[in-house]
């Protein structure tokens, strides 16, 4: 179609046979299996794609969620068993009242 | 099957045991109604979840220092810095830097307390709170600003009696109210307030209920401007609690509810708490030394993407 439209252009015995070709690629491509199959592979790509940003944006909250409200909690928690530990050894070492066998 | 049973006579001191068990249960359960302890303040009903979910969060710096000169004057200075919100019609917030000092001189005796505040943009705030008598208390608040129209003046007058509490207050902008608050049972108080400010011609009533045990307090509180607010707090040991509330404001129609915990441990106090707007915090004051206080605070707003942070320390 290109080189009839083209000035001058040169008819060549090739082009014949490689115009039939197209025919038959243009009638596969533009079949309704593969368009929808088209259609469909796209689809699932934009929904992969949503799906991970916004797996992605829960991930990024929920670990700053995390980070603000459990991580002091846990090392807290973390000091004050240690320092619990710490007076019982004191206690013990110093001999008090023993209560435990 | 015979070692399962208990012989008779175990059992039927066990039977005794549940028996007087239950006596016991029965006479706390029965109320003396003429020996009921005392409500918390009207105003004050829902402190416990309050003092757990809303921490003094701040953004900056924090340096807070507190000199006793003797036994009842004390001198405060504190320094803020900062970036400190603007309040703008778009939706984006707005902050510029911002740096205060603050001056405070506190006289604190068991009659009379009088705590004074000076900023460097010349806010002023006085408190006064005096025993009048063994039941009358007044309390005075006061705050000056060089804006015109923004300073308030606020007197209170507290009685408290032997199992409720009465509150009358008058304001600027002739401004009227009265509360008042009784126990019901041991656990029950229920408590009503009416105000009227004159200079906007509104007048608005509301009534609270609040029930309180060693293990948990639950509030609730209506007001006719439209705003509903209930609070629980689960103590779960002595060091925990956790508490949740709902606000619900009938005019604009906009409903918050959060839940948080509460850790008072030997070195720290811990808060966190998570909102229904997507908002986290946490408050952390960590006891370094004796009068030597480190705190860190921290807020994620996830929706407007606006993340505070805050450090300071508190001397004295």
């Amino acid at each position: 179609m290109a080189s009839q439209s083209r000035k001058g252009g040169v008819f060549l015995p090739e082009r014949r046979a490689a115009k039939a070709e197209p025919n038959i690629l243009t009638k596969l491509t533009q079949s309704p299996i593969v368009s929808r199959g088209k259609r469909s592979a796209c689809d699932a790509v934009s929904v992969t794609k949503k799906l991970i940003r916004s797996t992605g944006k829960a991930a990024w909250i929920a670990g700053t969620t995390f980070l603000i409200l459990v991580v002091p909690l846990i090392i807290e928690m973390d000091r004050e068993q240690q320092l619990n530990d710490l007076e019982l050894q004191q206690a013990s070492l110093l001999g008090a009242p023993p209560a435990l066998p | 099957m015979a070692g399962l049973i208990p012989p008779p006579s175990q059992a039927t001191a066990i039977l005794n045991d549940a028996a007087s068990k239950q006596q016991k249960q029965k006479e706390e359960e029965k109320v003396d109604y003429m020996n009921l302890p005392c409500p918390i303040p009207y105003e004050e009903i829902h402190r416990e979840a309050f003092m757990s979910l809303k921490p003094e969060l701040f953004e900056g710096l924090r340096f807070d220092f507190t000199k006793g000169l003797n036994q009842k004057f004390s001198l405060s200075h504190s320094v803020m810095m900062g970036p400190t919100e603007i309040p703008s019609q778009s939706s984006e917030t707005i902050k510029i830097p911002t740096a205060h000092y603050e001056f405070g001189a506190n006289f604190i005796d068991p009659e009379l307390m009088l705590i004074g505040r000076v900023m460097t943009d010349g806010r002023v705030n006085a408190r006064v709170k005096c025993d009048l008598t063994d039941n009358l208390t007044l309390k005075a608040n006061a705050q000056l600003t060089n804006e015109p129209h923004m300073s308030h003046g606020m007197l209170n007058f507290d009685y408290k009696g032997k199992d409720y509490r009465g509150q009358f207050q008058l304001g600027n902008g002739a401004l009227l109210g009265a509360s008042y608050i009784q126990s019901v049972t041991r656990h029950l108080a229920l408590g009503g307030e009416v105000f009227w400010a004159g200079q906007h011609r509104k007048s608005g009533i509301g009534y609270a209920a609040r029930y309180e045990t060693d293990k948990m307090v639950a509030t609730g509180q209506v007001a006719s401007t439209g705003m509903v607010v209930m609070s629980y707090v689960q103590k779960v040991s002595e060091k925990v609690s956790l508490a949740s509330d709902f606000m619900y404001n009938y005019m604009s129609n906009d409903v918050t509810s959060s839940v948080g915990y509460d850790y008072i441990l030997r070195q720290c106090r811990l808060r966190g708490k998570i909102d229904s707007n997507g908002c986290t915090a946490a408050y952390l004051e960590e006891r370094l030394n004796m009068g030597l206080n480190f705190i860190l605070s921290a807020e994620l707003d996830h929706k407007k993407k606006d993340y505070k942070f805050g450090f300071g320390l508190t001397v004295g």
